[in-house]
């Protein structure tokens, strides 16, 4: 059982630094659910 | 080996802070939520003047009234050591808001714009001192209505005002009664970029030393969408901007991709120009009126000048490689494919070491890198970090994983092959290509041998798909020997064996006869 099983989480990723799906996917094993994944952009 | 010339290049920035506090993304989207914020309120008195904007070193860099090197050897914060206004430099100009809204007229051939009959006097003599204003330009400009009129068009006809000083000098009607697409705010974006893009184009044809009627073919990479409710983002905005130019031979089409449009235009023009089926192609790329203040919310909140106040355009003109002018290899051309991933390690390395591997150079064989050129001190107080150098960085530990340099030499790497970012955050604007102009020059003027243009778009931001795109080419001195025994031409070896073999045919065939 990792720290985050059973959490839910929001990831918003940027552009120039980690893109949302690269964090869906080392949150893939960890036991938490992705609610919600995506990259924005500020430039 | 296919290799175009970059005959010339035009950078201007129109000077927009009213338009950016009505009408940029992220005022307006306040406005609407909440119109009594402290940042709403405090956001009229953060602004630059003209003259600010005009001294400001990165601005000037982007036209060409300074030099990428005299930038970086500037003062910095540049916003704390303005130097002398300068409205033009060798690419292009920063024209004023009241010239840019009487420019929007100009372009406009639906009767949209309207001026207030007072200010179009004023601005008619202002906008005739412009030196690639043309009589057929300031023909079109209107002769203005009655303040009464604006007045109602705005109360009851769904009208934007344009602001000057906190007067309504003008409007923007809306093209169409219900269509959402044709609304007055959709249709001051499209005509914001499209003069915006005129202003480029007008520069780049007297950069050129051409005339508007030489112009064959005319690619435009902005990100606006134009069309209708039935084909909303239908096009085709680069012949649109051709026509106010008077450039009555050319045809053209537009291209899309975020901010990796301008690098795919450019490619997809170079490739044009090469195949020999058009004579020459204009790429420009006009400005982004939403994008403007989009990152003020940060600046205000830490007190700093709203900087992102000026809708920037972009143009060049490719011609076939006459040996003279420096050249775009297309050879060189990296592609982001669906497969590399979204990673930044990855697009970086499909975007530079697959292609210079190609071609059997390094990493360390660029002598500039142009990624997305954003001017760090828009970008640092937002939170977005410093993106040219981030890029820079990147590519340092990209050539030490490959083994091409040491560790310890990426800071060097990065001072050396980089450069200072001094482009607004307009998306498609800072893409690499603001760096076009003075790689031209550099290379002209022998300081530099190569610099590779790379343009990134965040295509996940339309919610289509997850994924980037990007794209990349070197310019390069034509011709030219990059010491690894490859050239631009052909070198002496191959001739020698183009030679041998001409001579053994010829042997044989004697003997045969």
């Amino acid at each position: 059982m990792g720290k985050l099983t059973g959490k839910k989480l929001l990831l918003l990723g940027e552009r120039d630094g980690v893109p949302g799906p690269a964090m869906a996917a080392v949150f893939a094993n960890s036991g938490a659910e992705v609610l919600f994944s995506a990259t924005e952009c500020f430039v | 080996m296919a290799t175009v010339g970059i005959k010339s290049t035009a950078y201007c920035l129109n000077f927009a802070p009213e338009l950016a506090l009505h009408y940029g993304g992220t005022p307006s989207q306040e406005r609407h939520a909440k119109p009594d914020s402290d940042y709403l309120k405090a956001l009229p008195g953060q602004v630059q003047s003209y003259e600010e904007a005009a001294g400001y070193a990165p601005n000037k860099t982007y036209i060409g009234a300074m030099s990428v090197d005299e930038l970086a050897a500037a003062p910095a914060p540049w916003l704390e050591h303005l130097g002398a206004p300068e409205r033009y430099g060798r690419y292009g100009e920063i024209m004023p808001e009241d010239e840019f809204i009487g420019f929007m007229d100009i372009c406009d051939v639906f009767d949209l714009i309207w001026l207030d009959k007072d200010f179009a006097a004023r601005i008619r003599e202002k906008l005739a001192q412009d030196p690639v204003m043309g009589e057929s330009q300031m023909a079109r400009l209107e002769a203005g209505h009655e303040a009464a009129e604006i007045a109602e068009a705005v109360e009851k006809h769904g009208a934007l005002p344009l602001y000057l000083d906190g007067a309504v000098v003008g409007c923007c009607r809306r093209a169409h009664d219900t269509d959402e697409n044709l609304a007055a705010h959709v249709m001051l974006e499209n005509l914001a970029c499209k003069a915006s893009g005129v202003l480029a184009l007008l520069h780049l044809i007297k950069n050129s030393g051409l005339t508007p009627g030489d112009i064959d073919f005319v690619v435009e990479c902005s990100e606006e969408a134009v069309g209708d409710t039935m084909q909303r983002g239908g096009g085709n905005m680069a012949k649109a901007v051709a026509e106010i130019a008077g450039c009555g031979n050319a045809s053209g089409f537009d291209v899309r991709g975020f901010c990796a449009g301008p690098a795919t235009a450019v490619i997809t023009a170079a490739g044009m120009v090469a195949s020999g089926v058009r004579r020459n192609v204009a790429v420009l790329g006009g400005g982004s009126l939403p994008k403007l203040y989009m990152n003020s919310r940060d600046h205000v909140k830490k007190g700093l000048k709203a900087l992102e106040n000026c809708i920037g355009s972009f143009a060049v003109l490719l011609v076939p490689d006459d040996g003279t002018e420096p050249v775009i290899r297309l050879d060189s051309v990296g592609k982001h494919s669906v497969a590399a991933g979204a990673a930044p390690q990855a697009i970086t390395s499909a975007l530079t070491y697959e292609p210079l591997t190609r071609l059997g150079l390094k990493l360390t064989d660029v002598d500039k890198y142009a990624p997305e050129l954003h001017n760090a001190e828009i970008t640092l107080p937002a939170g977005a970090g410093n993106v040219p150098e981030a890029n820079f960085k990147m590519i340092a530990a990209l050539s030490v994983m490959k083994g091409q340099l040491k560790r310890e030499e990426i800071p060097q790497f990065v001072a050396e092959h980089g450069l200072p970012g001094f482009v607004h955050t307009q998306g498609h604007i800072p893409s690499g290509v603001p760096y076009m102009g003075h790689a031209r020059d550099a290379i002209k003027a022998g300081s530099i041998r190569r610099a590779m243009i790379i343009g990134k778009g965040s295509l996940f931001l339309g919610r289509l798909t997850n994924l980037a795109d990007g794209a990349s080419f070197l310019v390069e001195a034509p011709a030219q020997t990059d010491g690894s025994g490859s050239t631009a031409g052909v070198t002496r070896d191959e001739v020698r064996e183009l030679l041998l073999d001409a001579l053994a045919d010829l042997a044989a065939n004697l003997q045969k006869n």
